[in-house]
């Protein structure tokens, strides 16, 4: 009984904390995006329920329905987060994998690695990547004298030679790439790391192949931790707005974050802004509960297999 | 319409799913109760005149609470209410500290130093980042400043309507008749300055490296034109970040044209969806970046054709160059007439208790030394001297002659426009085209 309560206690503060930052932000979203504005554009928050206008979460509606600027650009969203988490995961398995299983004392340095590029912030590793991806940045030189640039040339990624920050999307997924893998590799490799080893020799000496043993056991063992990786990382991507403004600012690069960003900066729509933020938390909250169902399941599949 | 130093800051499970549901529960339930649906803002059907007696008269922009909009063919002298009066003739110099709301970087720090000195008072900067966010925290009350600069002719009706200023008293002003251009000293936002006194002006145009352009583009019929024909400098172009100067470029495309003045202030739905569809055109031909860092970009040579404030190339041939690199190899050209000039300027907090040291700031900015220095060494944007123009700063040898034209002249001020408030229906047509355009 005491300990019980010792616990409701410590957690107090947290679940305080999360109601607050979370929760009542969350409500002041909805009370701005389900209010009005007043004659000088400034947001007049409706904070009763049952004085909700629905006007502005309508017409955002209407511009998605009939094709506007918001589906374009969540549309494009989409499409550089799902290439981005791909890529993430073509990336960033074979590292955890390798890290968990095969990297034997050297587990710890990878590790390191891994960490220790987040020990800068964000954004200078972004004006760091600008520096280097320059026409006479030392990246592009390394890129071009690898070949790379030639590649991704001849593939249509990329408009023309040393053109890497000339509004490209390919940059844009690919710093994104950067910028979050971690995050993606960090709880895939504890996932990996868990699976009891006992299982793989279990399988081999049942006669399957390494490959087949791989596929059979190991992979679906560890698919909470690549699902784990992927909401980790997909969640701020949908949200994010300066890695596409840093690389690239062009207008064929601008995400639903950049979109947001020029609502609630400057101008009349404000409300706008909002309601679109509830979108986007709304299919974030989608994602979440689809990432919940599918662990659990996952969890007891891999139970009873 | 944008102000220069208006610059983008950059700088758990079960919760999470009770939360949700009980957002969507509450979401429903307002639908359901049959809620309001409009999205007319608060009070907007009180502005302007309505009814049958509305026709009779020629419909002219009207803004917040109904004030008039202030154009250059429309003036407005804003009243001096019985209890909001100008301090009096001849009243002691309060002691400090002066209290100033200002953007970050805008405000010569040897400047300052030199006034503290001289009128023995300590000063305090706060700063902001956009005139809404100014303008949000001075209504709220939040803040208190005695002296708020930075605010341009289009943020007006707004300083007015929620009573955020104190009127002036010009006898503790003798450098404003002496010094500022006469076109600045009573101008059509504030006829009299009877709230306002100007700080600097600036102008839209186009900043370029002339090492690396093979064009002249000062030299064209019709300079914008650059823009359209950039396909050679694909992903090095740039766009200004900003709706109204953006979009009113093309507009000042056509005009310098077709020979016709624009209105860069127009609420006319077509001329500002063609302008939308002008811009967009760009992506096609020269990707361009929609950024304000040209100051950096151009002198770095990550971009070397850009539609730039007039300041801003000025500020990047003065402190941004990198080593190596000459000031000279910069060009700027700006339109004689049709095209974008601001200015921004100094006004007194309603709730200021320091207005004679206010007042005395705003006369000791005014002198022409200090203007002088405050601009070279420091802002990079021209304060409205009648003492200071570009010859001045040509053979100091301060600017190479192709930056001459980042000193805005008293004449080309009066000929081209200022991007000012627009009514709000008016400004939501600019801004569902920059959304529109800025959705690539």
């Amino acid at each position: 009984m005491g300990s019980r309560w010792t616990w409701r206690l410590v957690a107090l503060p947290g679940v305080v904390w999360l109601s607050v930052f979370f929760l009542l932000a969350f409500y002041v979203v909805l009370a701005v995006a389900f209010g009005n504005q007043d004659t000088l554009s400034q947001p007049v928050p409706h904070w009763n329920p049952l004085d909700w206008n629905v006007g502005y979460v309508l017409d955002t509606l209407k511009n998605f329905w009939h094709g506007g600027p918001f589906l374009k650009v969540s549309l494009r969203t989409v499409e550089f987060v799902a290439i981005a988490v791909a890529l993430s995961l073509l990336i960033g398995y074979p590292v955890a994998y390798f890290a968990a299983r095969h990297a034997g004392r050297w587990k710890g340095a990878i590790l390191l690695a891994l960490i220790v590029p987040l020990w800068i912030n964000y954004l200078m590793r972004m004006l760091a990547w600008i520096n280097l991806l320059a026409p006479d940045g030392i990246g592009s030189d390394v890129l071009h004298g690898l070949g790379i640039e030639k590649l991704f040339l001849t593939l249509g990624l990329l408009d023309e030679p040393g053109g890497w920050l000339n509004g490209q999307p390919t940059t844009v997924i690919l710093a994104l790439v950067y910028g979050y893998i971690p995050f993606f590799i960090l709880p895939l490799f504890v996932a990996i790391d868990r699976i009891d080893r006992r299982h793989i020799e279990a399988a081999r000496d049942l006669g399957a192949s390494a490959r087949s043993a791989f596929f059979r056991v190991t992979l679906p063992l560890s698919l909470p931790g690549i699902l784990a990786g992927c909401v980790l990382i997909a969640l701020p991507m949908f949200g994010d707005y300066y890695t596409a403004d840093l690389v690239s600012a062009s207008t064929q690069t601008n995400m639903i974050g950049n979109q947001i960003d020029e609502l609630m900066r400057q101008g009349s729509e404000k409300v706008t802004g909002a309601a679109l933020t509830l979108f986007l938390s709304l299919f974030l909250l989608g994602l979440m509960f689809y990432y919940l169902r599918t662990t659990r399941r996952a969890g007891t599949t891999a139970q009873t297999t | 319409m944008g102000h220069p130093r208006e610059r983008t800051g950059l700088t758990r499970q079960q919760l999470l799913r009770r939360g949700a549901g009980a957002a969507l529960a509450v979401g429903g339930a307002g639908v359901l109760a049959g809620c309001e649906n409009t999205t007319e803002p608060i009070g907007a059907s009180a502005a302007g005149p309505g009814g049958e007696a509305g026709k009779l008269v020629v419909a002219k922009p009207v803004g917040p609470g109904g004030l008039p909009l202030p154009r250059p063919d429309s003036a407005v002298t804003w009243a001096i209410t019985p209890e909001n009066q100008p301090i009096a003739d001849g009243r002691p110099v309060e002691r400090g500290p002066l209290s100033i709301y200002n953007y970050a970087d805008y405000l010569d720090p040897a400047t300052l130093k030199k006034f503290q000195k001289e009128f023995g008072a300590s000063v305090k900067v706060a700063t902001y980042n956009s005139a809404d966010e100014a303008i949000a925290k001075l209504a709220s009350g939040q803040v208190s400043f005695d002296l708020i600069m930075g605010l341009t002719g289009s943020n007006m009706v707004d300083l007015i309507a929620r009573k955020l200023l104190k009127p002036l008293n010009h006898s503790y002003l003798p450098n404003l008749e002496k010094n500022i251009w006469p076109e600045l000293a009573d101008p059509f936002y504030d006829r009299g300055s009877r709230y306002t006194v100007p700080y600097v002006v600036w102008m839209d145009g186009i900043g370029w490296r002339n090492d690396k352009l093979k064009e002249d583009v000062a030299g064209m019929d019709v300079p914008w034109d650059i823009f359209w024909h950039a396909q050679a400098y694909r992903g090095k172009v740039g766009i200004l970040d900003d709706r109204r100067d953006a979009l009113s470029m093309p507009m000042q495309r056509d005009a310098l044209r077709t020979g016709a003045r624009p209105d860069l202030n127009t609420e006319d739905a077509d001329l500002i969806s063609k302008a939308e569809s002008d811009l967009a055109e760009l992506s096609g031909i020269c990707n361009p970046k929609v950024t304000i860092t040209d100051y950096q970009t151009l002198p770095e040579g990550k971009t070397v054709l850009h539609h730039s404030w007039s300041g801003d190339v000025l500020g990047a041939a003065f402190y941004y160059l990198p080593k190596g690199v000459k000031a000279d190899v910069l060009s700027f050209w700006g339109p004689e007439q049709n095209g974008v000039v601001q200015n921004d300027f100094f006004c007194v907090g309603r709730t200021s208790k320091r207005q004679v040291l206010a007042h005395e700031f705003v006369n000791f900015m005014l002198d022409e030394k200090n203007a002088y220095d405050n601009f070279v060494n420091f802002t990079g944007y021209t304060p409205p001297q009648k003492g200071i123009d570009a010859e001045a700063l040509l053979s100091q040898d301060l600017i190479p002659k192709s930056l001459e034209q980042t000193i805005v002249r008293p004449d080309q001020f009066a000929a081209n426009q200022e991007l000012l408030q627009l009514s709000v229906t008016g400004q939501r047509l600019w801004d569902d085209a920059w959304s529109k355009f800025k959705a690539g």
